[in-house]
């Protein structure tokens, strides 16, 4: 089949000597924005303000309905509220990458910055802020629940949570919300990476190795090797001198959870074509 | 402003894009033509660094599209007006793309009122849209950055007749400002009517390419309808000129040009009621050449052309 050729011209050149780059700060703001600008984010923003509520609720609750006083101090709801904080917020990181595949928003966002790795760690940085934002809401709640129960009790307020274990508690939280990340970038699917992650992060720390570290011995050498939450333990204790062997395990479990499922998901996510 | 040079994509056994080249230029819309799966789709893909090439580049004013700081204010692209989160509002689609090129909000109002979404339509997640809205939405969203290359994925699917004129308008006036517009179509008709150039590809092959005119050119024989108050004495007039003459309808279809029967009619003082080409339509052109690829063979098309010939 013959064609009619065209005689090409000198194609004319694109002047892009005058546009910057779009600044990284843009393209968190962009990620930040897309985590809460749908009706699911929203109502998982409300979920979680909901559930602190009622947690620290309940804990009064209890402080009131017993006569003898209770102290939970400072540590004791920093302890409690990391829970409702944990439920429902790593779902965040999870689809801040998986939608862009499940809803195909990728076509767009890889068109608008083609440089994947720059859009990647946006989204780690917005997921960051996040985490933090809720922290910072979840200790202010924590201290006014604090300053009420003992105000109820009729004791003096105890400031007894002591840096260290502030900041160990939000690496904690930190590290939860990038294994959700990477197991994100993994599997580019929204429902199998919710369902790993919360299996993993949740469902075997609570009902598996909880069983298995109380009856074998052998349980509690390994346990603490492959979970995160087992591995951090002895750090977040106040009471216990954590040995190197602690610091290890940490960084295994670090290995295995965090870094493993960043490596892989971002090898995907670059070698992917979004469809 | 678009060069394609070489382009090849290959899946594994199976080539999507075939050794493709081809230039689109500022000023003028070229359409991008071929049946379902012709691999108009991978092209464009590749083009704008969502598909990775097995051969070949594609650049956009002398630049690989991925080396292009800030690309929607250079280049504006509409792959798949539903690859867009059904949960978000066309106003906040279109929010997230000026916010991330560094648009005032002001430009999302101005690209709304461009494609005719109305302030309540733009509050409506995307869910609730038509595909013609999305469709819309994805326009506006490929204008956002005021680019000078327009690459547009079957931009007409789902308008209506009225939505496709519209669009046709616009896509006419942004050529005519100089800008670069790219746009695919698996219906003819759609490209005929605004295309200045025409790339013609099947099973990932370019079969053809050129503006209307000389695509319809390309080896065909002279013919033409006429119908005239005295067919007979035309038809005689007309064999005596050894023109190949047959009664088609009402009429004579005329192995010659209209106006050498026009000529025959006036020496002959025959008064014609019609009288048009009867060449092949770029229709038959289209399925002619890329019969082979196409999924239901079309041998209408082929057989027509050659008992006229």
């Amino acid at each position: 089949m013959s064609t009619t050729q065209q005689t090409p011209g000198p194609v004319p050149t694109l002047d892009i000597s005058q546009t910057a780059p779009v600044p990284f700060s843009r393209l968190v703001r962009v990620e930040w924005r897309k985590m809460l600008d749908t009706r699911g984010g929203l109502w998982l923003m409300i979920a979680t303000a909901i559930l602190l509520v009622i947690t620290v609720g309940l804990v009064l609750l209890v402080v009131a309905l017993n006569d003898d006083p209770i102290e939970i101090g400072a540590a004791g709801f920093s302890q409690i509220l990391t829970i409702p904080l944990s439920l429902l917020l790593p779902v965040f990181p999870i689809l801040s990458v998986t939608s862009e595949w499940g809803q195909r928003t990728g076509l767009v966002t890889f068109t608008l910055e083609p440089n994947r790795v720059r859009v990647l760690l946006a989204k780690v940085a917005s997921v960051v802020l996040l985490a933090m934002a809720t922290i910072v809401v979840a200790l202010v709640l924590g201290a006014l629940g604090n300053v009420v129960a003992a105000a109820m009790d009729g004791t003096d307020v105890v400031w007894d949570l002591d840096l260290r274990t502030l900041v160990l508690t939000i690496v904690l939280q930190l590290l939860y919300f990038l294994m959700a990340f990477g197991i994100g970038t993994v599997f580019l699917s929204s429902p199998a990476s919710i369902a790993v992650f919360y299996v993993v992060a949740l469902l075997l720390p609570l009902l598996v190795y909880s069983t298995l570290y109380a009856i074998f011995d052998w349980a509690q050498d390994i346990i603490p090797w492959i979970d995160l939450q087992y591995a951090m333990g002895p750090l977040l204790d106040p009471d216990d001198d954590a040995t190197t062997m602690d610091g290890l395990r940490v960084v295994v479990t670090v290995l295995i959870w965090i870094v493993t499922p960043l490596v892989i998901g971002t090898r995907r996510v670059l070698a992917s074509e979004p469809k | 402003m678009i060069s394609v040079e070489g382009l090849t994509k290959r899946y594994g056994a199976f080539t999507a894009v075939d050794d493709v080249s081809f230039v689109a230029q500022p000023g003028r819309v070229t359409g991008f033509l071929g049946p379902n799966g012709a691999g108009k789709t991978t092209t464009m893909r590749i083009m704008v660094g969502l598909t990775p090439e097995t051969q070949g580049r594609v650049t956009i004013g002398g630049h690989l599209y991925r080396d292009i700081p800030n690309p929607g204010l250079h280049v504006g692209v509409l792959l798949d007006a539903s690859a867009q989160h059904a949960g978000r509002t066309g106003r906040e689609i279109l929010t997230l793309g000026a916010t991330t090129m560094g648009l005032p909000s002001s430009r999302v109002d101005e690209m709304l009122e461009l494609v005719s979404l109305s302030p309540a339509e733009s509050r409506r997640r995307l869910r609730n849209y038509s595909l013609g809205m999305r469709q819309r939405l994805g326009i506006a969203h490929a204008l956002l950055g005021d680019p000078s290359v327009l690459i547009l994925d079957e931009p007409a699917n789902g308008l209506d007749p009225a939505g496709i004129r519209w669009m046709r308008g616009l896509l006419r006036g942004y050529a005519e400002r100089g800008g670069t517009v790219l746009l695919s179509s698996h219906l003819l008709h759609e490209v005929e009517q605004i295309a200045d150039e025409m790339i013609l590809i099947g099973r990932g092959k370019i079969v053809a390419q050129g503006d209307k005119k000389s695509l319809l050119d390309h080896g065909q024989a002279a013919s033409s309808l006429v119908t005239s108050l005295d067919n007979q004495k035309l038809a005689a007039a007309l064999s005596a000129k050894q023109y190949s003459v047959a009664v088609a309808g009402d009429g004579l279809r005329v192995g010659a040009e209209p106006v050498e029967v026009g000529r025959t009619a006036l020496e002959q003082g025959i008064v014609l009621s019609d009288l048009r080409s009867g060449a092949a339509g770029l229709e038959d052109l289209f399925l002619e050449l890329t019969s082979d690829t196409q999924r239901e063979g079309h041998p209408a098309a082929a057989t027509q052309q050659g008992a006229i010939a």
